[in-house]
């Protein structure tokens, strides 16, 4: 019997891994800091998912479930891994809640954290309550409250979308493209403007990075729900006192624009887990120059610097929920090939 | 001027003055030259509607600035202020004023089509011109344009007899446009016409300037076209919440 494989993190891409090794006869034990299963989709509550169309609570819920009902994974909620010891086909793990695991290998799919809009304070989060991030724009959708602005519950005639806030800025050290925005950000306008037919949308860009077929909520928001595109990345958010005044440059038309807005919001990116430090450091891991975890070279699926750990979905970098499903299972299979190598030769 | 080589300043945006006190300071002469902002403090949302319901403009809102109509553009080579997609952004976001600076080239298009062909995005921007020249009449921004009474004057005779007959058109298409009728061109043409033109051909041309023949039954299909153009005439004004 081989020992079983640790997945950290039962968000897609954990959930995705924990899976197809059960699928496949291999026992896992799953381990996640929250009380829930499903990651980010389920812990921050999306709505419609990009580009299946289908509610988070129902696409990632089936996968939760699928896990749950699965007697090869061994569940274990509100716990953090403390320590990782040992080699590849014979690890042992301590968890915070006391116990420990004996693991032949590990994934780690410890995905990634939202970005925290107060740190660029110019764009009025924290100091406006009309001004929210596309997560919240998310939960207002998946609650089934609709769109409507914080501060007094009205229904927005105006809404501003902001891109790239917490992505490709030097001035806070995100160099990065954290990818999925653009593309959640059509999808959002579209979904405010079904809800919401009177209210026009604008969304405010550097470059639309709608890549691959996601092009597609980029032309349909356009041309079924007439979204507006203004190139023109915004100097600040302000109020007067009755709306939002957003400030920039229409570089289009080459000037300045004060255009008043009911709701701001900010198409926030992903940041490298904030617990990324720790876990390198638990699991013996090397971090790339971002803070994702490293990831090893062609060849060897979601393999890291540390023999027998292996890593997938977002906590590589910012990724789609699609691709960590792809990298889950890709890790899955690297990992079971490791997990039952020592068998093989002893058999 | 091409759109990036526009000065930021307008002269109309310099204001100057002979004779100004500021917190009890003289700043007459140089220090009394002031620029008037040129922020844009608002979207006119009405505006891309409007256009886009007058045939033609239907798909504006597919635009995404790529700038292919105004690169294969005719009318650009010659004129570069001739600028179609600096326009549909104009519309497109509600720049009115910015588009009213234009209003006398806008007409100029001359339907090549070449944008039609060139548009990754089939925006039709040859349709978007016509609908934006069309767009500044109705509102009242530009007078009709020649080719629009030009237009008007062959269609009106097209509905009346079912038939048009050139010398009328050019009579009356000259009287509208406040041109004399005896142009050298026209005269050289008529007098070379007639040199040639066989005896029983200019009787018949004679016949029909005078008597005005009409095209038989026409009377019913006349009055479908009337309605019919009535109608459209009513939907556009609707549409531009006129009257």
């Amino acid at each position: 019997m081989t020992k079983p494989v640790l997945v950290l993190g039962a968000g897609p891409a954990g959930l995705a891994a924990a899976h197809a090794l059960a699928s496949v006869g291999q026992p896992v034990v799953l381990v996640d800091k929250e009380s829930k299963l499903g990651g980010a989709p389920i812990i921050s509550g999306y709505a419609k998912l990009v580009p299946s169309g289908e509610w988070a609570r129902d696409a990632i819920g089936g996968m939760v479930r699928r896990v749950e009902e699965n007697s090869l994974v061994s569940i274990r909620m509100n716990a953090r891994v403390e320590a990782f010891e040992g080699e590849p086909g014979n690890f042992k793990a301590r968890l915070s809640d006391g116990s420990s695991v004996e693991a032949g290998a590990a994934i780690l799919c410890t995905g990634f954290t939202h970005f925290d809009s107060v740190n660029k304070p110019e764009w009025g989060f924290g100091t406006f309550p009309d001004v929210v991030t596309t997560t919240q724009v998310e939960q207002m959708i998946s609650s089934g409250r609709g769109v409507r602005c914080p501060s007094d519950g009205r229904k927005p005639q105006r809404v501003a979308i902001l891109l790239c806030v917490g992505s490709r800025d030097r001035q806070i050290g995100r160099e990065w493209c954290s990818k999925i925005c653009c593309t959640v950000s059509c999808n959002i306008a579209m979904e405010i403007r079904e809800e919401l037919p009177d209210c026009h949308v604008y969304i405010y860009y550097m470059d639309i990075r709608t890549y691959g077929l996601n092009e597609t909520y980029y032309w349909k928001s356009q041309e079924e729900f007439k979204v507006k595109y203004i190139k023109a990345r915004i100097a600040e958010v302000t109020s007067d006192g009755q709306k939002l005044i957003v400030k920039g440059e229409d570089t289009l038309v080459k000037r300045p624009i004060t255009i008043p807005f009911d709701m701001v919001v900010h198409a926030i990116g992903m940041d490298p887990n904030v617990e990324n430090k720790s876990l390198a450091q638990v699991f013996g891991v090397n971090l790339q120059e971002h803070g994702h975890i490293a990831r090893g070279s062609y060849g060897a699926s979601g393999q890291t610097s540390r023999a027998g750990v292996f890593v997938a979905g977002a906590a590589t970098g910012p990724e789609t929920i699609d691709d960590s499903i792809a990298q889950g299972n890709a890790a899955a299979m690297a990992a079971y090939a490791l997990a039952n190598r020592k068998d093989a030769v002893a058999a | 001027m091409a759109i990036h080589e526009k000065s930021l300043i307008r002269p109309e945006n310099l204001k100057t003055h002979d004779n100004l006190v500021l917190d009890g300071v003289n700043v007459s002469v140089h220090w009394s030259t002031f620029i008037q902002s040129r922020v844009v403090t608002d979207y006119n949302e009405a505006m891309e509607e409007e256009i886009a319901a007058l045939p033609g403009g239907e798909h504006i809102n597919r635009c995404w600035q790529c700038g292919s109509c105004t690169n294969s553009c005719t009318v650009n080579a010659l004129n570069p202020d001739f600028n179609p997609r600096y326009w549909i952004y104009l519309i497109r976001t509600g720049m009115e004023s910015e588009l009213l600076r234009d209003k006398d080239i806008i007409w100029q298009c001359i339907s090549c089509n070449k944008c039609t062909y060139a548009c990754p995005r089939d925006v039709f921007p040859e349709g978007v011109m016509k609908a934006t020249a069309h767009w500044l009449e109705l509102k009242g921004h530009t007078p009709k344009s020649k080719s629009t009474l030009f237009d008007e004057e062959f269609t009106a005779q097209v509905v009346a007899t079912g038939k048009i007959e050139e010398g009328r058109i050019i009579r009356n298409f000259f009287a509208r446009t406040a041109q004399p009728l005896l142009q050298d061109w026209l005269v050289e043409m008529v007098k070379r016409v007639a040199r040639r033109l066989p005896f029983k051909q200019g009787l018949m041309m004679g016949w029909g300037a005078v008597f005005r023949p009409r095209t038989r039954k026409w009377a019913k299909a006349s009055a479908a076209i009337n309605e019919y153009v009535h109608e459209q005439e009513a939907r556009n004004r609707k549409a531009l919440n006129l009257e």
